[in-house]
């Protein structure tokens, strides 16, 4: 079975179990002493009774079970409560340290994460898999060992009265706690399996549909695929009433277990304790009736046990992410002004791929230039932007800045290299904590004064907390433009002397655009400007446009210079501006 | 208890109806348990022979397999009610979803209305299960087995009566508290768990600032401090679990140790005392039950509720008319035409314009000024508060017709690609095709390079998490669509182009326009040059149409489209 072999090799569950011991050893504990108070109050209820009814001529002889009954009528829900707390506030604990160890790995490769996975919202998936880890540790893992402890427990008791009466409970209570969770897991196993397979065709295959549904609607085939659904659909139930059934049967088959159990508590008592109107016969109902209790323990094994099966995609896609590496040390380089970033002979392909990205590139930045990237996409353009950053190394040539490249500096890149993206993330926070990511000794007053710099200070300041209004709450929405005026917002407070812009603008509207473009371009006067673009819109405010073409610079000049000599960009200009001509 | 909207699916009665015919026999089995197994230990208290017991073990063993097989039994029912209920309402939201379509949609998000046919539907079958099975149960089992504990002992009867309704009481207001408890806390609850996944989407950003390393610690803070928040909420909310399990435990053992006081006086008998003992955990059984699955049933209600609502969104009624197919002749008029998503602010304010045979009428205006809008007025997705729609002089209400909706083919911006083969993406208007008309429309709208790098060539599947396409291929695939239903007459062009790069936008205009002749072609787009193929120009602000009419006489006129233009090329 796949969950057997991926517990095997999981770094993900097990490291854990050695955290936080004492808490841990007690959640167990309090769900054992929970069970043996169950049972113990029938134990007692039966005793007492049956000494009762033998009338002792002192009512001292009762007193102890009385009491006893009382105490652990009281016991059993306390136990339970702090059980309860105890294994919930383990498992929280857990969690802080998982989505530590979680956030760690996803850290070390942060930049390319995303793009990596092709999964809608990977990030998402992963967080919730957390939160699948909690659940198999309440409904399966504690149950289990709870279970196994009073398992234990029992056998010993009996033994104490008896070693082949022990042995036969031994194999009895065995068939509970092992046999019916195993079975349940394996015939069950397969189904679940295929059940999920189906599930997940039906998800991705209505997602794309209701995504699609104007095309229905139009072709007025809608119906039609409802149909299709619904087959699909009646195959999924059919799978899901055969596993419900084996529920059932199990369940059923455990029940009878209890009632055989009861049958053979029954005939063991009445051998050994042999009645006469009372006497040592007082443990027979003691014994007896403290089987209906226990159900509770055992009754639930199979059903958690095959719970374990739904985990196995979060335990996977956990176990699948890279291990946890060092960090490398880097050197304390410290570089000045004038930046100038130096490439020769460039040359770049993904690790996993032959295919040359970008070819026999040669270009210098110089300090303070505005440099404009433009290119379809796929041309290499985002990966030339990557590799001056340092998120990646070329495969041959050079690529350096100030004569060192980029990829040594390691996190300290960050103090001479800023980046917008076409979509700037916005934490779900307050709009100053949101700047703060600039530079966190911003004060309010330096957040005012970039806010104004890029024309939101009016905006933020009619908001009900100013600047310590959440980002995104209650209807309070930036548009796409605000958004990355935030973000130029906090380029500036970061202040780096270069700054790449990756496609920002190109989701906007042209007028939005528009003014984005000459924002920027005002705002980080005198810094180098590095702008990636696809389209022409705003190309005249650059100093210098360099072409990538399936990965080779086609053509490079000042716009002017290329407008009047470049045939290319002249056709692009012309089709551009169109009907002004 | 049981929710009204419950009782009104059908076949419920007889469900109902067999369900209190089982929870009887599972109660007279329990009693019957009860009173055997009683009736067993008494003899053999006594010091009567095993073997003299045999008949006695063999009617508890039968009782005792009577009720857990009525459960068996009872469960196999359920579910396939269940499921037979959760079949149709799946049926009913997915027509309502395909009729109704992209309002719903927008409304809810894709992938809520995803999750709602799919889980939220299973939701609704789980908690039918539960709910039926359990408040009937609760209904009958406790007071049957309440009247055989009163005929033995009295006393005991009278107690566990009067523990019946304290124990709800305080679950009841145990709940409450629980409940305004989290309430008070939510806000903070919800940043705090939030927090996470906001971290590890924004992780990129916090790299680019050099965060992203000492921001673990904040990581574990946050959850630290997220643990303790739900710790002292948990402490409240699980006080109402404790609560009905403090006060079964204890009535069982005040039942016991009574019982044995008596005993003790000689006021009872031992058999009447045990079957007692035997029976009272099994009187608080089905209230525990009742309890435990208390957030299933809450989640399959609100899924209900949530599902209810779709269901009952208005259809909008369309009288249909007969439209005959489009050509060069059709006319058709939009008159006054007034649509608003909200009451304060109207999308489309008194919009007139008129189409003839195959024109090639523009829409320009910048985004939000109501140019998709006014697209998916045309296309029939959106119903106008008031307009006159005429075709060929006959008074339609809305575009929603049938005929009409028959000769359209809608280019929006992200055309969508179906997860399919590409021939099946291809043919989606018209599956007929022959190999020798798709080969055409391939050839036609720049697709046979494409066609050529695929490992299958035309059988490969595209589309989301198969192999992705470019935008540019997108477009050239909701062409070819296009290309091969001829019957459709009319193009609805929203934005088709705005996001491609701009040698992709030069290469596909060379094929777009081809395709627009013979065809009314509506065209909304903020790119200027394709003013120059259109016959006439609508420019649209804020909702209005601000200017009409061909591109040599706005350019004329020097108004509300030269300042359009200029302001997008001030540089």
């Amino acid at each position: 079975m796949k969950i057997f072999k991926l517990f095997k090799e999981d770094t993900w569950i097990k490291p854990f179990w050695g955290k936080y011991r004492k808490s841990l050893f007690l959640a167990l504990v309090l769900g054992f002493l929970t069970f043996i108070c169950g049972g113990a109050l029938m134990f007692n209820s039966g005793y007492l009774i049956s000494r009762s009814a033998a009338h002792p001529e002192n009512i001292l002889l009762v007193y102890v079970p009385i009491v006893l009954t009382r105490a652990f009528g009281i016991g059993r829900p306390v136990f339970r409560y702090l059980e309860r707390l105890t294994s919930h506030n383990w498992v929280l604990k857990l969690t802080s340290e998982l989505r530590l160890k979680l956030y760690h790995v996803i850290e070390k490769d942060a930049v390319f994460f995303k793009s990596k996975y092709q999964t809608g919202d990977i990030l998402g998936l992963l967080a919730e898999d957390i939160g699948h880890l909690q659940n198999l540790y309440l409904r399966t893992i504690f149950p289990t060992v709870i279970a196994w402890l009073l398992y234990v427990f029992i056998i010993l008791a009996l033994g104490y009265f008896s070693l082949w009466f022990a042995l036969v409970m031994l194999l009895l209570l065995g068939t509970l706690v092992f046999v019916f969770p195993l079975i349940s897991m394996i015939v069950n196993g397969a189904k679940q399996e295929r059940q999920k397979s189906l599930r997940n065709e039906l998800y991705a295959g209505l997602t794309d549909n209701i995504l699609g549904v104007s095309d229905w609607i139009f072709s007025q085939r809608g119906t039609e695929y409802n149909e299709l659904h619904a087959a699909a659909q009646s195959e999924l139930l059919k799978i899901k009433y055969e596993i419900q059934n084996n529920d059932h049967k199990r369940d059923f088959a455990v029940q009878l277990m209890f009632g055989i159990l009861t049958i053979v508590l029954v005939v063991w008592t009445s051998s050994i304790f042999p009645g006469a109107h009372g006497g040592a016969a007082n443990w027979i109902a003691a014994f007896v009736l403290s089987v209906f209790p226990l159900i509770d323990a055992f009754a639930p094994l199979g059903q958690a046990a095959q719970e374990t099966n739904t985990y196995q995609d979060s335990l996977s896609r956990l176990n699948s992410l890279p291990k946890e590496r060092d960090v490398e040390q880097k050197k304390d380089v410290k570089l000045t002004a004038p930046y100038e970033f130096k490439i020769t002979r460039l040359n770049f392909h993904y690790a996993d791929a032959q295919q040359l990205v970008l070819k026999d590139l040669n270009l210098t930045i110089k300090n303070g230039e505005r440099l404009a990237i433009l290119g379809r996409s796929g041309s290499g353009k985002s990966t030339l932007a990557r590799l001056l950053r340092g998120d990646l190394q070329c495969s041959s040539g050079n690529l350096t800045l100030n004569g060192i490249p980029p990829a040594k500096l390691g996190d300290d890149i960050c103090h001479y290299i800023g980046v917008i993206h076409q979509t700037p993330y916005l934490f779900h926070t307050t709009i100053s904590n949101n700047l703060r990511v600039g530079n966190e000794a911003a004060s309010a007053k330096q957040m005012w004064s970039v806010l104004e710099r890029v024309g939101l200070k009016d905006l933020v300041s009619r908001m009900p907390d100013g600047l310590e209004t959440i980002v995104d709450e209650a209807g309070l929405r930036f548009s796409g433009g605000e958004r990355h005026r935030l973000a130029l917002a906090r380029i500036l407070l970061q202040d780096v002397p270069i700054v790449i812009l990756d496609e920002p603008t190109v989701s906007l509207d042209p007028l939005t655009e528009q003014d984005l473009i000459e924002m920027f371009v005002k705002q980080l006067e005198g810094k180098t400007l590095i702008w990636i673009t696809h389209h022409l819109q705003g190309l005249s405010l650059m100093d210098k446009v360099i072409f990538i073409e399936d990965g080779r610079l086609t053509m490079s000049g000042s716009p002017q210079e290329l407008a009047h000599t470049n045939q290319h960009y002249q056709r692009l200009l012309e089709i551009d501006h169109g009907i002004l001509h | 208890m049981i929710d009204k909207k419950l009782l009104s699916l059908p076949g419920i009665r007889k469900i109902l109806t067999l369900l209190a015919g089982i929870a009887f026999i599972q109660g007279s089995a329990i009693v019957g348990q009860a009173c055997f197994l009683a009736t067993t230990i008494v003899e053999l208290w006594n010091g009567e022979k095993l073997i003299g017991q045999l008949k006695w073990v063999i009617l508890f063993f039968g009782c005792f397999a009577l009720r857990h097989f009525m459960v068996f039994y009872r469960d196999k029912i359920l579910d396939r009610f269940a499921a037979k209920q959760s079949t149709d309402i799946r049926k009913q939201l997915l027509g309502k979803i395909f009729r109704v379509g992209p309002q719903v949609i927008q409304a809810n998000g894709t992938g809520n209305v995803t999750t709602m046919v799919l889980e939220g539907v299973d939701k609704v079958e789980n908690y039918l299960h539960l709910i039926l099975a359990k408040t009937v149960n609760l209904m009958i089992v406790p007071w049957i087995i309440l009247t055989v504990i009163w005929f033995f002992d009295w006393e005991s009867g009278v107690f566990l009566l009067a523990i019946f309704p304290l124990i709800i009481i305080f679950m009841i207001v145990l709940g409450y508290a629980a409940q305004a408890k989290a309430d008070k806390q939510y806000k903070t609850y919800q940043i705090l768990s939030n927090h996470f996944v906001d971290s590890l989407r924004g992780i990129d950003t916090l790299k680019f600032f050099g965060l992203s390393k000492r921001y673990g610690k904040s990581i574990f803070k946050t959850s630290e401090r997220f643990r303790k928040a739900t710790m002292n909420t948990l402490k409240i909310a699980i006080l109402s679990t404790f609560a009905l399990d403090f006060f079964t435990t204890l009535s069982i053992a005040v039942v016991a140790v009574l019982l044995g006081l008596r005993l003790l006086n000689g006021q009872i008998q031992f058999f009447p005392a045990l079957t007692v003992l035997v029976l009272s955990p099994e009187y608080f059984l089905p209230i525990r039950d009742f309890s435990g699955d208390y957030h299933a049933t809450l989640d399959g209600k609100n899924a209900m509720n949530a599902i209810q609502k779709i269901l009952a969104l208005k259809e909008p009624k369309v009288r249909q008319i007969e439209i005959p197919r489009w050509q060069h002749s059709s006319t058709f008029k939009l008159k006054k035409a007034i649509f608003s998503y909200d009451k304060n602010h109207r999308a489309l304010d008194d919009v007139s314009l008129s189409a003839v045979g195959y024109q090639k009428i523009g829409i320009i205006g910048l985004s939000g000024s109501g140019k998709s809008t006014l697209i998916n007025l045309l296309s029939g997705f959106l119903q106008p508060d008031e307009a006159e729609i005429s075709f060929e002089g006959e008074r339609a209400a809305s575009f929603t017709q049938n005929d009409w909706q028959n000769q359209l083919i809608y280019l929006p911006q992200n055309p969508y690609i179906f997860k399919a083969t590409l021939r099946e993406n291809i043919t989606f208007y018209n599956p007929a095709a022959t190999k020798e008309q798709i080969s055409q429309a391939i050839e036609v709208v720049g697709l046979k390079k494409l066609v050529a790098e695929l490992p299958q060539g035309l059988e490969t599947i595209i589309g989301e998490s198969a192999r992705e396409l470019s935008g540019g291929q997108s477009q050239r695939i909701a062409l070819a669509r296009a290309f091969l239903d001829e019957s459709r007459k009319v193009l609805l062009f929203d934005e088709p182009t705005a996001h491609l790069d701009i040698e992709t936008e030069v290469e596909l205009k060379e094929r777009m326009l081809p395709l627009m002749d013979q065809h009314l072609v509506f065209f909304a787009t903020h790119r200027l040059h394709w003013m120059q193929q259109m016959d006439k120009i609508i420019v649209i602000d804020k909702g209005k149409i601000v200017e009409s009419g061909t591109l040599a006489e706005l350019k004329r006129k020097n108004g509300a489209f030269v300042r359009l233009s200029s302001s997008l090329r001030r540089i």
